[in-house]
């Protein structure tokens, strides 16, 4: 995973959010890094040695953060891993629309129209039912990597 | 007539049961629907005296499985019905079980034999204390018989057995639960151990005798083998009993602190149980000519069955080993006070016979590797480890000398020589017999060497033993080069073992360790020439050949030199090992003792590791690792010891060598490494060692931890290195590196804290105050100046989600928390500056990192830290700031994150936010315990005037904060469900007199969760919502008594106007404690609390607490229930002279008076 290969990568993504090279060995667990072109959070880091008295290696267990799946990788501790920048926004929920869209209210005033609705039925029933219950509901949308999804919901008390 | 139709009916009412047993026992035995088959098996034992029906199942039914458990069913009958039982019955039982064994004694289901005699055991025991003497004697006659062989073999066989399964009934760590309480256990005990244990030992050793005397005469007997088994058996029952009456005269005996038994049998991997049995055994156990009858017998079965291999791992040889293993491990009164002659030759006898199974070494281990089983070798090992266990090593070595040339140290280091060969041929990790021998030979070695060096005079070791350590130890280095070598290139064990790989071998290091200082005189100039040789074969081949092996075999070495010339400082500072110090007493130039030249060769070696062209070819991170742990550890004892100083100071003016002399050849080591020898060079050295393990090995996590958590804290932990460590450049140079440069920021996170706190801690070598402030104002300032910049920045909302700055941003309140972690009085005032100039920022950053928990949590931690060390010093105004503070950070986290859920699809990641949400809140818990040490310890010098902060309300006020935000998902969490109940009862208990005062939702909410955590698993939750309850019923009952209000309208009952509540709160408890104590599970340690509790609540509400009880009399359909019930009602509140009054004497008559109660009725209430 050397350098030139970070920044290709970013190229070939142009436009969307950065990843930032970051020594493996300072990853931690509940930290984010990218395997195989996924943003995900690590779940588990452990250390090894390549050989008795070679340099220390990191395996670390990660979980794509959009679609769950389970992703592992060997990183030469001393190495540079990208690590994707994951930004969070809150929105107010305004409306769910028929066809498995969400309407936010950005903080501007504005509206944002084109995020759908997890596919997931738990929890979009839990974005559902707390919307039909007339409660006022904040989403917060993960974006990382071109990608958006929503990943928390609040509850900010009774409209 | 009558009678006969009656007899009819019982009759066939018997055996429909009977039949109903046996269906139920073959349908859970072909597996079709069990739950039914179990639950009428089950109604059997429930129903209210089943003896006659188990009686006929087990005389009647032809199916072993139905008597088994019909046996079952009466045990558990007669257990729970005992106290109704009428003597007559209880006896008429008893000899109905043993009856049934002595009849049935041929059968071949074993097991539903040993199940029913078990039943006897357990029903004599039950009643132990209730039977007259006689009783029991008519009992033992029985049972005497049978052992005698009147009545056959297979008679006689069974009785043993039921011997042991009484004995182990009474041996508390073996009986079967009764629900009866410690002290009915330990009279029991006591009685069986007085007045029993040595007339069954004689019944069963006269049985051995007979039988074992036709067993070598005649050629068949398999039955009498039986026998003879089963009484070598007991007789090893009793030796390991664990005598504690009969053994010491007089001695208070504390029942309840008995778990671990004090010899120390947990520190090593053999077990040996000194067996203590006091003099009134020494007839039977020695003057009998026992021990010699059995050294004979089992020569005797060895010469008659030499022809089979297998002989010496049948039951029999077994358990006559372990008799003779437990005759080994004698000790005590049970010898006289004739300078242990009698011991020395009770052992000799014993030694005689076991020196066949090991001696000679060679031979008997050629045998084994030839086929021939080693447990006779392992055990005669155990042997010497029990005599070395008893004696002092020279009577050890003495032992062998009437018999051979030579003593036992002899042949026990030929032995373990032979075995560490062995050892050394295997190349395989596999557990061989060679493994097991050479540990129990290396505990052997550790129980010779320990009763040397601890006790006084004559205990020392004589010179053959200190020959003989030398020898092993030559050899123990040996194989341990070899296996280093033999290890380097098996990858995969490697990295299984590699953050155990240095404390794993620990135990084993530090056995060897003693070995090696038993003979220093040898051992340390052995592992100085090894080293140097390893070292020069490392050099010479640089480059050249792969130096791998090299590497490894230093890696050993460098963990055995650190053994054995430095003790582990674990908590403490240890000093140089006793061994080092009365040894080398003629070398009076430091440069030359052996120490002072080994120490310095890996010094040197260390220091190599700072050429940068070396440390690429030779110094592997693994090599690092062990010489920063060596560094470490010979620190702690070596490194400018502040013994030292005492010595100088004290002989400063004299100087002379005789003065030296006196002090052993400690002095002289510690002088060379003092302050004024060559200290100051070596700590230099040490620091620049650290500072390029931390920059110069990126990503070496284990070793750069090792750095910060082992080497540095062992320096910065003694202020004499310290006062030297910040006069030092390059000490001042990584404190710089670590301020300004970017690469410490690549440390893991933790790695920096620790760093941190280094520095903080090293302020202990300045002299004067403000200077140390000042000090930790430049450690510091670069943390707080970054984070108060940040906070300013306008961008700040987008340029905080970059991962660099989230990394940053961690890196320096991992620092700020290691900084605030280091709290001591004299650097306070500035480490309280440093947290106030982050306050602002802390708050900003909580809201800008909501979504962050990694960073959410680490502003929580850094704020527990700093108050933990704070609080107590700060001054009324700080307080109230810092209070405020907290205040703040607790509604800002709380409107964050109430009603917030996560959504994903990953189950591990939703189960992840959950945990990080539950450690958010135990930080927040921990927060509110660090105020409320406010108020039990206080330092601030403030006069009355200044207002101060009611911390009780602050902290209550921050519980109703918190207790929303706290699901009961979440306290499914044990150790946030223990902070959250610590904090809430603490609360209670210190202030009850707040609850009166707090809001009604804030009240419910408090009671709500009280009542909660009464029904919770955790036996500490309970406790301590009892401890609460107690509290809060006590102070209500003692002010209310007074005439005041207590804990206002919603705690006593009737008095509430709107009758929402039926009764007040306390009644409500009172109801559901007596049902938790009547109907519940609950451990009988809760007892006690319990009682406590509902002491005053009976008191508050003795109206309800009347009706309650009235309701449980009338609800008993069985009068005779119904009348015990109620004398037990009675008797728990008026026994003991009880009156209604809340002082200690009170509530320990009701403690007693709660336990006899529950005793009472709890078997029938729960049941019926």
């Amino acid at each position: 995973m050397s350098d030139e290969e970070h920044h290709f990568e970013s190229k070939a993504d142009a436009g969307a959010s950065k990843t930032y090279p970051q020594q493996a060995g300072t990853i931690r667990k509940n930290g984010y890094i990218v395997i195989k072109s996924r943003p995900c959070k690590v779940v588990e880091v452990s250390t090894s040695k390549t050989g008795k008295h070679g340099h220390a290696k990191c395996h670390f267990v990660a979980i794509d953060i959009f679609n769950g799946k389970k992703l592992e990788d060997i990183v030469p501790s001393s190495h540079n891993c990208d690590v994707p920048h994951v930004n969070r926004t809150d929105y107010q929920l305004i409306d769910i629309s028929e066809d498995g869209f969400v309407s936010l209210l950005t903080e501007t005033g504005g509206t944002k129209d084109d995020l759908r609705l997890p596919t997931d039925e738990t929890l979009l029933s839990q974005i559902k039912d707390g919307f039909a219950e007339g409660k006022d509901l904040v989403v917060t949308v993960m974006s990382s990597m071109g990608e958006e999804q929503i990943c928390a919901l609040k509850d900010i008390g009774p409209k | 007539m009558e009678g006969q139709q009656y007899q009819g009916e019982l009759l066939a009412y018997l055996q429909s049961t009977m039949r109903a047993i046996e269906a139920a026992c073959t349908s859970i035995q072909m597996h079709t629907n069990p739950a039914a088959a179990e639950a009428t098996i089950l109604s059997l034992s429930r129903s209210p005296q089943p003896y006659k029906a188990c009686k006929f199942i087990m005389e009647n039914s032809q199916l072993a499985n139905a008597r088994f458990q019909a046996a079952g069913a009466l045990r558990d009958a007669a257990i729970r019905e005992w106290s109704f039982l009428s003597s007559d019955d209880r006896n008429n039982l008893i000899n109905f079980c043993l009856n049934f064994v002595f009849q049935h004694a041929g059968s071949p289901e074993g097991y539903v034999q040993a199940k029913v005699s078990s039943v006897a055991a357990q029903l004599l025991k039950r009643g132990w204390l209730e039977f007259s003497v006689s009783e029991k004697e008519r009992f033992f006659y029985q049972v005497n018989q049978a052992i005698l062989g009147s009545h056959g073999l297979q008679v006689q066989f069974v009785s043993i057995n039921f011997l042991e399964s009484l004995v182990s009934e009474f041996s508390p760590t073996t009986s079967s639960a009764m629900g009866l309480p410690r002290e009915f256990i330990e009279q029991c005990r006591k009685s069986i151990e007085l007045d029993y244990l040595k007339v069954f030992y004689c019944w069963t050793r006269d049985a051995a005798l007979g039988v074992a005397a036709r067993i070598i005469e005649s050629d068949s007997g398999t039955d009498e083998v039986k026998v003879c088994t089963a009484a070598l058996r007991f007789m090893l029952q009793i030796m390991t009993w664990e005598f504690r009456y009969s053994s010491n005269s007089v001695k208070n005996i504390n029942i309840f602190s008995d778990a671990i038994r004090p010899d120390n049998t947990l520190l090593n991997r053999t077990e040996c149980i000194v067996v203590q049995p006091g003099p009134a055994w020494r007839e039977v156990l020695l003057s009998s000519g026992h021990a010699i009858w059995l050294v004979k017998l089992y020569s005797a079965l060895r010469q008659k069955f030499s022809r089979d291999g297998f002989w010496i791992d049948c039951p029999i040889a077994v358990a006559a080993r372990k008799v003779i293993l437990q005759f080994c491990s004698l000790a005590g009164t049970v010898f006289p006070s004739d300078g242990g002659r009698l011991h020395e030759h009770h052992l000799l006898q014993l030694l005689s016979g076991v020196i066949k199974w090991i001696d000679p070494p060679d031979a008997v281990s050629k045998e084994i590797e030839s086929g021939k089983s080693s447990s006779e070798l392992l055990d005669g090992c155990r042997a010497l480890y029990a005599m070395a266990t008893v004696t002092t090593p020279s009577t050890f070595d003495k032992l062998l000398k009437s018999m051979r040339p030579y003593g036992t140290l002899m042949l026990f280091s030929n032995l373990m020589c032979e075995v560490l060969k062995v050892l050394m041929t295997k190349e395989s990790d596999e557990e061989t017999w060679s493994w097991e021998a050479r540990d129990i030979l290396l505990d052997t070695w550790t129980a010779i060497l320990t009763t040397s060096s601890g006790s006084s005079e004559n205990a020392t070791l004589p010179p053959e033993g200190v020959h003989a350590a030398a020898s092993v130890f030559l050899l123990i280095v040996e194989s341990e080069l070899k296996g280093a070598c033999a290890s380097v290139f098996n990858d995969d064990s490697a990295s299984d073992y590699l953050h155990a790989s240095i404390s794993a071998m620990d135990e084993r290091l530090a056995s060897y360790a003693l070995i090696a200082r038993a003979a220093t005189d040898v051992t340390v100039p052995l592992l100085t020439s090894l080293f140097n040789d390893r070292l020069s074969r490392l050099h010479q081949g640089r480059g050249i050949v792969d130096p791998t092996e090299t590497m490894e075999e230093l890696y050993s070495l460098l963990l055995l030199i650190g053994h054995v010339i430095a003790d582990e400082g674990e908590g403490e500072t240890p000093l140089v090992p006793n061994a080092i110090q009365r040894h080398f007493l003629d070398y009076v130039e430091a440069e030359k003792h052996p120490v002072v030249v080994l120490s310095s060769s890996v010094i040197r070696f260390a220091e190599q590791s700072l050429d940068p062209e070396a440390r690429s070819s030779i110094f592997s991170p693994r090599l690092m690792e062990a010489i920063i742990w060596f560094l470490a550890r010979w620190a702690l004892s070596y490194l400018m010891s502040p013994e030292e100083y005492k010595e100088a100071n004290h002989d400063s003016g004299l100087g002379s060598t005789n003065q030296i002399q006196s002090y052993g050849s400690k002095g002289i080591i510690l002088k060379f490494f003092s302050e004024y020898g060559n200290g100051k060079t070596v700590l230099d050295i040490i620091v620049r060692v650290c500072a390029t393990t931390l920059l110069s090995y990126p990503g070496e996590n284990f070793l750069q931890g090792l750095t910060c958590c082992q080497l540095l804290h062992a320096l910065v932990r003694q202020k004499n290195i310290c006062v030297h460590l910040v006069e030092l450049e390059s000490w001042r140079d990584l404190g710089h590196t670590f301020a300004n440069e970017k690469i410490l920021f690549m440390l893991n996170a933790s790695h920096q804290k620790s760093l941190a706190q280094t520095f903080i801690l090293s302020t202990a070598g300045v002299k004067n105050s403000d200077t140390a402030n000042q000090y930790v104002r430049n450690v510091t300032s670069h943390m707080t100046t970054y984070l108060a910049e940040l906070c300013d920045k306008r961008d700040l909302r987008s340029i905080a989600e970059q991962p660099d700055i989230i990394l940053l941003v961690t890196c320096l309140l991992e620092r700020l928390r290691g900084a605030a972690g280091a709290c001591e009085p004299r650097i306070q005032k500035s480490l309280y500056e440093m947290g106030l100039s982050v306050l602002k920022a802390i708050l900003v950053l909580l809201e800008i990192y909501k979504h962050e928990s990694a960073v959410v949590y680490l502003l929580l931690k850094f704020v527990v830290d700093w108050v933990d060390g704070q609080i107590t010093h700060l001054e009324a105004q700080e307080t109230s700031i810092v209070v405020d503070f907290c205040m703040r950070l607790l509604q800002l986290y709380s409107s964050l994150n109430i009603g917030k859920i996560s959504l994903s699809t990953s189950s591990a990641l939703l189960s992840d936010a959950e945990t990080d949400k539950c450690k958010d809140l135990r930080a927040l818990l921990q927060l509110l315990s660090g105020l409320c040490s406010k108020d039990l310890v206080d330092f601030s010098s403030d006069s009355s005037d200044t207002p101060t902060t009611n911390i009780s309300q602050v902290v209550f006020y921050g519980l109703h904060i918190v207790t929303p935000l706290i699901s009961l998902e979440l306290l499914k969490y044990p150790k946030l469900c223990h902070d959250y109940f610590s904090l809430l009862s603490h609360m209670l208990e210190v202030y009850p007199e707040m609850v009166g005062q707090l809001n009604g939702e804030a009240f419910t909410r408090v009671l709500q969760t009280l009542d909660f955590g009464l029904h919770h698993q955790d036996v500490d939750v309970v406790s301590m919502c009892l401890r609460a309850l107690k509290a809060l019923a006590s102070y209500h009952y003692k002010e209310t008594t007074c005439g005041r209000p207590g804990l206002g309208s919603q705690a006593s009952s009737g008095s509430h106007p709107t009758g929402e509540l039926k009764g007040g709160i306390l009644s409500q408890f009172l109801r559901s404690l007596l049902h938790l104590l009547l109907f519940e599970n609950y451990s009988s340690d809760l007892v006690g609390v319990a009682a406590d509790a509902l002491f005053p609540l009976i008191l508050c509400e003795q109206g309800l607490y009347q009706t309650l009880g009235n309701e449980l009399i009338q609800g008993q359909v069985n009068p005779n229930f119904r009348s015990r019930l109620s004398n037990a009602f009675y008797a728990l509140t008026s026994a003991n002279q009880l009156s209604s009054t809340l002082d200690r004497i009170n509530c320990q008559r009701f403690r007693k008076n709660l336990t006899a109660f529950l005793i009472e009725v709890r078997g029938f209430m729960r049941t019926m």
